[in-house]
């Protein structure tokens, strides 16, 4: 059917425009899928790889009889190497800064069985050189360190000068997380040292290891043997068990392949489902103008099966143009943010692939979303009798008043042209509500993107104006005395400075563990607020806890209930009642009062080992770092604030992702409006032109015109916004972790926005059908009835 | 009307053989049409009876609802009889299914419609092949359009030429598929006088070239003038059928 294909390309020709518009959707939705399905599949890809080639521990056990249980492990079928280890953190000084860092212990002359490193620069440890390191590169990064250099480093025998041999990476600290409660930390506030193991023991203190790293074989999870390990731990005394998938670093970084993989489906889905709508009106549109057309085909001997395929092409050729051209630029977006993501992380293995199953369901998507879309008009074309062929025209339908004037009678003594623009959008119900669902959509597209970075602005203000307080936080040697409270006092800048203790804790309630860190503060802190869920705020209890909702939701917690907190390797475990539980969106920490912590544990843990300021306003945050640095008896400073503005610029770089998403909201619902615009001009130019000829004013035309479109945009704004949020919402729970833990906030200029750019969508869409009105030629369309 | 008669005959003019001898071309019986149900049930066509004869040329008129286009469609195949038998070119119409009736219409009909209902996107070539492409016989698109006198304006598209010519490229396109029967509704009713006329000649000549039967369906009374024979149709009836003796040449009628 050559000339039927003619007739298909010509046809697209004619009405370019409305087909680029669904091509560009497809294209996106497709280009969306390739580029994060892809970036999804090579980033897990590339991550197993390094896993694996880097023996990346499957189970991580802490605390108790490490030999006993390392044994236990070697013996467990399925374990494939067991490495022993020392691990602690200990203060670290790079010139002038002081932060908390660790350092991990490695067998001197020859890799670990378990946890390798990729040795970036330098030579890896070597025996006869045994106060030589290798330094993480994320901590190289960040002070600029080289081969060569020199760090100082307090352990317990006080603190030592080390010399870096090399730069190395480890899959444990691909991205630098302290903790699955701290995993964000500033570039400067946290690093990891690899040590040859006899220093690791010499900085700990302690000559046994205190730690054991299992890889089961071929790195593959093996659940019952994990379970079978933690039991095994759990008898010989560990104090924290963490598999691959709990492991901070990656736990962190699993996150964003969640992401990836979730944006894989929802984006494509959003766009292909806009497609489909604009896909369906331009479609149906199509088939009702040439229904004589279709008519006479019929007429003349083609069949139903040959009228179908004809119509089902239209969709078929824009859905392969988008899906051929959207796996193409999708492949290369995602090889392209494969590589930025593994180079800025340093994974040692980008793996980037080019896969036929993307490709093809890349194709199949875009075929699919067209064949789909076209598929109702093209049977409903093929429906068309012969006989429509006798008819110039197809009968008009049956006008009716509009349901806003039923359900709003003064509407009804609106001027006509104002009626007329009502009833306008109840015309053709179906393009109507594609229209209104293509603006749902869109704004699905925008909130979700929008919100998620709203509520971290929002999560960020939260949590470090009301309530981490604190300019600074300063470790100091313990106990902390008066006497170095008062010398922090004392240095220039510093307005208010609080004793704290920070202790590593296991919270055991309910049958479950939680390891992390016990925050003690004076009772009537200005440095912490504590909010509960209603938003009421509290003071620290003078005996029992108060948690966050993370760890409350970990332990399974109720108020009132007792917890056991015991300090790993210190044998001491007590009892505290549970007092409160507050809303904290980051970490996931439980509090006391200084006193509280004195009566459970005893003077020495309660006189504080840390000290939090505040700074009088306006001092210069630089000088503040190194002069409470120089302080005697510091080991390391954390500036709370540098996390916070580090975690602003880290947002930074999703504004870009926002502002792409609502560019691509906004190409989505102009397709659709576009589109929707288009057929119902096309539908109406014989009224319009008649209105012309009666001597309506353009402008009049362009108001009536203008006002129809808004109402439709303004109909899908409402649910649009409503389920945006949700969706927002929906996606912000896939990523609660320890350390995040937040319930969606949207500012109210979001959403004001999001609803102004889609109007804003709806009138520029609506340029083009004005311009046609404008240059209508009336003689010519009333003639043409006429006739 | 001395120039009609009741009984077929062969034509004064000669043009116009009817082999009354042979089968004829469309035959109905009892032919019916009723849309709808019940109270709105609309009877379209009452039993009609007619027969046709091959390479006749036959001018159905009547007022608009007399039921001439419903009797043009169940002929042509575009609608289903309710009750009857129709057989066209030895096709029992009424016998076939929708996809029977979409191959006879391909194999056996040609069509000419008021509004030409030309492709816009296709030049008037394509336009042609459109039809003739579904044929089996070989491709006399561009041979019909010379026929038709537009041979210099194949790659015209219609919307490049006028209202005449684009009905020219119609009843190429009618023929182009070697039809045995020609069905026109209101062949010219879009068009002028002049235009009209030329499209009734060449409509006339060609049809008596290709050894078509033609039945043409209008209210325009003064096309009868060079038909064969002429139906009149009133209330689904076909109350008059007469024979035209001298049937006049499309160039002298009048409207």
């Amino acid at each position: 059917m050559r000339v039927l294909r003619t007739k298909a390309r010509r046809d697209m020709r004619r009405q370019r425009a409305s087909f680029l518009a669904i091509t560009v959707t497809i294209f996106l939705g497709v280009t969306l899928f390739g580029a994060t399905y892809d970036a999804f599949r090579n980033l897990d890809d590339s991550y197993k790889r390094a896993f694996t080639q880097y023996r990346f521990a499957n189970l991580t056990v802490t605390g108790g009889d490490v030999a006993r249980f390392a044994a236990a492990a070697r013996a467990q079928p399925g374990v494939e190497a067991v490495q022993t280890r020392t691990q602690t953190d200990v203060p670290i000084q790079v010139g002038a800064d002081k932060f908390l860092g660790r350092v991990v212990g490695m067998p001197p002359g020859h890799q670990p069985a378990v946890n390798r490193l990729a040795i970036e620069s330098g030579t890896y440890l070597q025996p006869a050189r045994p106060d030589d390191v290798l330094v993480d590169r994320n901590m190289a990064k960040a002070f600029d360190l080289e081969t060569g250099d020199r760090v100082a480093v307090t352990g317990a025998a006080g603190a030592q000068r080390v010399t870096l041999l090399g730069v190395a990476s480890s899959p444990e600290y691909y991205w630098p997380a302290r903790s699955r409660q701290e995993a964000f930390t500033a570039p400067k506030d946290f690093g990891v040292l690899y040590v040859p193991q006899p220093l690791a023991e010499r900085l700990a203190g302690d000559a046994r290891p205190n730690q054991v790293a299992i890889y089961y074989a071929n790195g593959k999870e093996n659940a019952g043997l994990t379970k079978r390990l933690s039991a095994a731990a759990e008898r010989s005394g560990a104090t924290d068990v963490f598999t691959r998938a709990d492991q901070p670093s990656n736990s962190s970084l699993q996150q964003d392949v969640k992401s990836f993989e979730q944006l894989a489906i929802l984006f494509p889905l959003l766009f292909l489902t806009a497609a489909a709508l604009a896909t369906g009106v331009l479609m149906r549109r199509l088939v009702t103008s040439q229904r004589p057309i279709v008519g006479m085909l019929r007429a003349c001997g083609y069949s139903r099966g040959q009228i179908v395929r004809h119509f089902l092409s239209f969709g078929l050729l824009s859905g392969a143009a988008g899906g051929i051209l959207g796996v193409a630029l999708g492949l290369w977006l995602a090889s392209v943010m494969t590589s930025a993501y593994t180079d800025q992380l340093s994974i040692p293995l980008s793996v980037i692939e080019i896969r036929p199953s993307t490709i093809l369901v890349g194709i199949a998507f875009g075929l699919g979303t067209g064949a789909l879309a076209s598929a109702a008009p093209a049977a409903f074309a093929a429906g068309v009798p012969p006989a429509e062929a006798m008819r110039r025209f197809s009968p008009a339908k049956a006008g009716k008043i509009s349901l806003a004037e039923r359900l709003f009678p003064p509407l009804r003594r609106l001027p006509v042209r104002w009626r007329m623009a009502i009833r306008s959008i109840g015309r053709n119900p179906r393009r109507a509500t594609s229209t209104v669902l293509g603006v749902v959509l869109a704004l699905i597209l925008i909130l979700s993107s929008w919100g998620m970075i709203d509520a971290a602005q929002i999560l960020i203000d939260r949590q470090y104006g009301q309530i981490e307080r604190q300019d600074a936080q300063l470790y100091v040697r313990a106990p902390l005395g008066s006497a170095e409270l008062a010398r922090i006092r004392g240095v220039p800048g510093v307005r208010r400075a609080e004793p704290a203790a920070e202790l590593p804790v296991s919270l055991r309630a309910n049958g479950h563990r939680y390891q992390t860190a016990l925050i003690a503060l004076r009772r009537n802190t200005q440095m912490h607020g504590f909010y509960e869920s209603g938003g009421g705020q509290i003071e620290l209890p003078v005996a029992g806890l108060i948690v966050g909702q993370a760890v409350q939701g970990r332990l399974d917690l109720r108020a009132g209930q007792s917890v056991r907190i015991g300090a790993p390797g210190t044998g001491v475990e007590v009892s505290a009642p549970l007092d409160a539980v507050v809303n904290e969106p980051l970490g996931a920490f439980a509090y006391a009062s200084l006193d509280a912590v004195r009566a459970l544990a005893g003077p020495r843990l309660g006189e504080g080992n840390s000290v939090f300021v505040t700074y009088a306003p306006g001092v210069d945050r630089d000088r503040m770092r190194r002069a409470l640095s120089a302080v005697p008896g510091v080991t390391a400073f954390v500036d709370s604030k540098a996390l916070q503005e580090y975690m602003n610029s880290y947002l930074g770089l999703y504004y870009l992702f926002i502002g792409i998403m609502v560019l691509f909201g906004g190409a989505m619902a102009f397709a659709l409006l576009y589109n929707s615009i288009q057929a119902n001009l096309a539908e109406r130019s014989v009224e319009v032109a008649t209105l012309r000829a009666a001597g309506t004013p353009f402008a009049t035309l362009a108001r009536m015109i203008t006002v129809e479109n808004t109402i439709v945009a303004m109909l899908g704004i409402v649910p649009g916004l409503f389920l945006g949020y949700e969706t927002a919402k929906l996606f912000l729970e896939q990523f609660q972790t320890d350390w995040f833990s937040f319930e969606l906030e949207m500012r109210t200029s979001t959403f004001v926005l999001a609803s102004l750019a889609i109007l804003a969508v709806a009138l520029l869409s609506e340029l083009p059908g004005l311009r046609a009105v404008r240059r209508l030629d009336i003689a010519e369309v009333v003639r043409e009835r006429a006739a | 009307m001395a120039a009609f008669e009741a009984t077929p005959a062969e034509t004064a003019g000669g043009h116009r053989a009817t082999a009354q001898a042979g089968e004829p071309a469309i035959v109905l019986r009892g032919a019916t049409k009723t849309y709808g149900e019940g109270d709105v049930a609309v009877r379209a066509l009452r039993g009609v009876d007619l027969e046709i004869w091959p390479e006749e040329f036959v001018v159905l008129l009547g007022p608009s609802g007399s039921g001439k286009t419903t009797l043009l469609n169940l002929i042509g195949g575009i609608e289903p009889a309710s009750a009857g038998e129709i057989v066209v070119a030895g096709n029992d119409v009424t016998e076939l299914d929708e996809e029977g009736r979409t191959a006879f219409r391909r194999d056996t009909v040609g069509f000419i419609f008021q509004f030409f209902n030309l492709v816009p996107t296709l030049t008037a070539l394509e336009n042609v092949e459109l039809v003739a492409e579904l044929g089996r016989g070989a491709d006399r698109s561009a041979e019909m359009l010379e026929r038709v006198g537009l041979g210099d304006r194949m790659d015209h598209f219609p919307a490049q030429l006028s209202g005449g010519e684009q009905q020219r490229v119609a009843v190429a396109r009618a023929l182009a598929g070697g039809p045995r029967v020609l069905l026109g509704d209101e062949p010219t009713g879009a068009l002028d006088l002049e235009t009209g006329r030329t499209v009734l000649a060449l409509l006339h000549e060609l049809s008596h070239e290709l050894d078509q039967t033609v039945l043409l369906v209008t209210h325009n009374a003064s096309i009868a003038r060079m038909a064969d024979r002429v139906l009149r149709m009133r209330d689904g009836e076909i109350v008059a059928d007469e024979r035209n003796e001298v049937p006049a040449p499309a160039e002298q009628l009048e409207w």
